[in-house]
């Protein structure tokens, strides 16, 4: 096993356990929560999946053979929505493998912003920059990038180009990445081998 | 609009950075001088593949109508999988029901396609065809095709034969390119001529769709059925992704910017500024709506013979005939006066009509750059 392989085991293996302990206590699994909720709705927002729309009322239509339907594409990283549920305050389109994407950026978003809090409160025991974590809110904003390309388009304001066209399909599985990145990161800061609560900072 | 543009402004923000730095020199914000992504050449030379036709099961014209670019031009120009072939799916299953049991999902001043033929009448809420473009219908026992890019604002009939078109997902000039399901050609919906396929040069029979408002067309139509919303899809019929049109905001106002640089930029005009336009044999003719509506009827003088535009007050619709002296007719309280002063309903006039629909002012100059303009 070369010195690099070695390095990138260990450091796996270090985002693990930094993961674990952020989960284990109340206060970080609440930031963790409450960030992962309403980056949820965020992320549904800005894909079209979800309007706030007061008076929609309550009523919800599933389409015909709903199984085929959820795996047809209508984007890149998109997929159809198999219902329209109208619940009051809004209007939800249920793409499941959408929602899937969305609820597995939400944990890693959550995630990263935890172990940012962990950093912030007790920045003697972690040794994490405060500002890894925010970093977290870069692919966030950028894993967005699902709903279709036109509208993306309209709101930059610019003319089509191969570029950005070829760019689009990419910001997801770039956004993804990152979140990943800035999560090994900032536990890579975290002294483990000590403990990570403990008194001495890592470094 | 000025909400859903705000919620995906940080997306923007985003992808802005990232095209930055692949160094893009094309992107940045419109400044209304736009590029030409085409050069027009002496028109199309590329005739049609009569066994192709033959074979297909789409009707096929007689004759080609007029396009203004070579057809590789043209390819060239397409800008290729914006979204999936099918991603905005075509409506194939469509319902209908009558106008007394739509209650008040269409509110009076929004927009919707209406098509009136084989004694049938038919209304196509904007609403749902932006979300699905091309609605393969059957009208008075005959299949069609219900079609609305919403990028270049026009709303276009066709006879399919025993096929179905569908959304291919790519763009030529901003404007819908279709595909048909037997012989996967691709269609610009304006051209209405394939610039791809084994069927490329040919052209689709077309008919008229009009572009009116609900409470219009209830009142013109009141025995119409309108397409429903059981489309077969999940779709939140009650958004627009790219805008307003009751009021017109977003991209549908008439200053807003293209999305798309078209075949050829122009800008002595609004990039949406809606026309009444034509392309006959003897040069393709825009005229404003704005203008029609302010006279009532329009003449255009050609060699040979005259076009006469006819505004129709009831569906606030443009008509185009062909006519020896347009000069002689005229218009009051709605009704067209020919030259023996009889009057005449601006839809039924005794001349021969001329195929015309609407069109943002970008995406006609854009196809037709030797079109002559009227306003």
């Amino acid at each position: 096993m070369t010195d690099s392989t070695a390095r990138l085991r260990r450091r796996l293996h270090e985002t693990v356990l930094a993961s674990r302990v952020a989960v284990r206590r109340a206060d970080s699994v609440g930031v963790a929560f409450a960030t992962a909720i309403a980056y949820l709705f965020g992320f549904l927002w800005a894909t079209n999946s979800f309007t706030v729309r007061f008076g929609a009322g309550f009523s919800w239509r599933l389409v015909d053979d709903p199984f085929t339907r959820a795996l047809e594409r209508r984007g890149p990283t998109s997929f159809e929505p198999i219902a329209v549920v109208d619940a009051g305050f809004g209007t939800v389109l249920l793409a499941p493998i959408d929602l899937g994407i969305g609820i597995a950026l939400s944990a890693l978003v959550g995630l990263n912003v935890a172990l940012a809090y962990l950093a912030l409160v007790q920045p003697a025991s972690c040794g994490i920059g405060a500002g890894a974590g925010a970093a977290a809110a870069v692919p966030a904003l950028l894993s967005g990038s699902v709903c279709c390309a036109p509208v993306v388009l309209l709101v930059l304001g610019i003319q089509a180009s191969g570029a950005l066209l070829t760019v689009l399909p990419w910001l997801l599985p770039l956004g993804a990445a990152l979140l990943v990145g800035s999560l090994v990161y900032v536990a890579g800061k975290v002294g483990l081998e000590r403990g990570p609560m403990d008194s001495e900072p890592n470094r | 609009m000025d909400r859903r543009l705000s919620r995906r402004g940080a997306l923007a923000l985003a992808a802005v950075g990232i095209v930055g730095c692949l160094g893009d020199s094309d992107s940045g914000p419109y400044d209304g001088n736009g590029e030409s992504n085409a050069t027009t050449t002496g028109g199309m030379e590329t005739t049609p593949d009569d066994d192709a036709i033959a074979d297909s099961p789409l009707p096929i014209r007689d004759g080609q109508l007029p396009v203004e670019y070579e057809l590789k031009a043209l390819r060239e120009a397409v800008v290729r999988s914006v979204v999936p072939q099918d991603g905005i799916p075509a409506v194939d299953g469509p319902e209908f029901e009558p106008v007394d049991d739509v209650g008040d999902r269409i509110r009076d001043g929004d927009p919707v396609f209406g098509v009136r033929r084989g004694g049938e009448a038919k209304a196509y809420p904007q609403s749902i065809l932006v979300h699905h473009e091309i609605v393969n219908d059957e009208i008075g026992g005959e299949p069609v095709a219900v079609t609305y890019c919403p990028l270049t604002g026009t709303a276009m009939g066709f006879e399919r034969g025993d096929t179905t078109l569908g959304v291919s997902g790519h763009l030529l000039n901003s404007n819908l390119v279709m595909y048909d399901r037997a012989d996967e050609s691709y269609w610009p919906q304006m051209l209405a001529t394939a610039i791809e396929g084994d069927l490329e040069a040919a052209s689709l029979l077309e008919f008229p769709v009009v572009w009116t408002t609900w409470e219009r067309w209830i009142e013109a139509y009141p025995d119409s059925t309108v397409l429903t919303e059981e489309t077969g899809y999940a779709r939140d019929y009650d958004g627009d992704p790219y805008g307003t049109y009751n009021p017109k905001t977003g991209y549908y106002g008439e200053d807003s910017d293209w999305m798309f640089d078209p075949l050829q930029a122009d800008d002595s005009h609004p990039p949406k500024q809606v026309f009444l336009c034509s392309r006959p044999e003897d040069g393709p003719l825009a005229i404003s709506l704005e203008a029609l509506r302010e006279h009532g009827v329009y003449g255009i003088d050609r060699a040979g013979h005259d076009y006469l535009a006819a505004y129709d007050p009831e569906l606030e619709f443009g008509r185009l005939y062909r006519t020896e002296d347009a000069d002689a007719f005229d218009y009051e309280d709605g009704a067209v006066i020919d030259p023996d002063g009889d009057r005449h309903d601006p839809t039924d006039l005794a001349l021969e009509a001329v195929y015309a629909y609407d069109a943002m002012w970008f995406a006609w100059k854009g196809f037709y750059p030797s079109t002559t303009v009227h306003d």
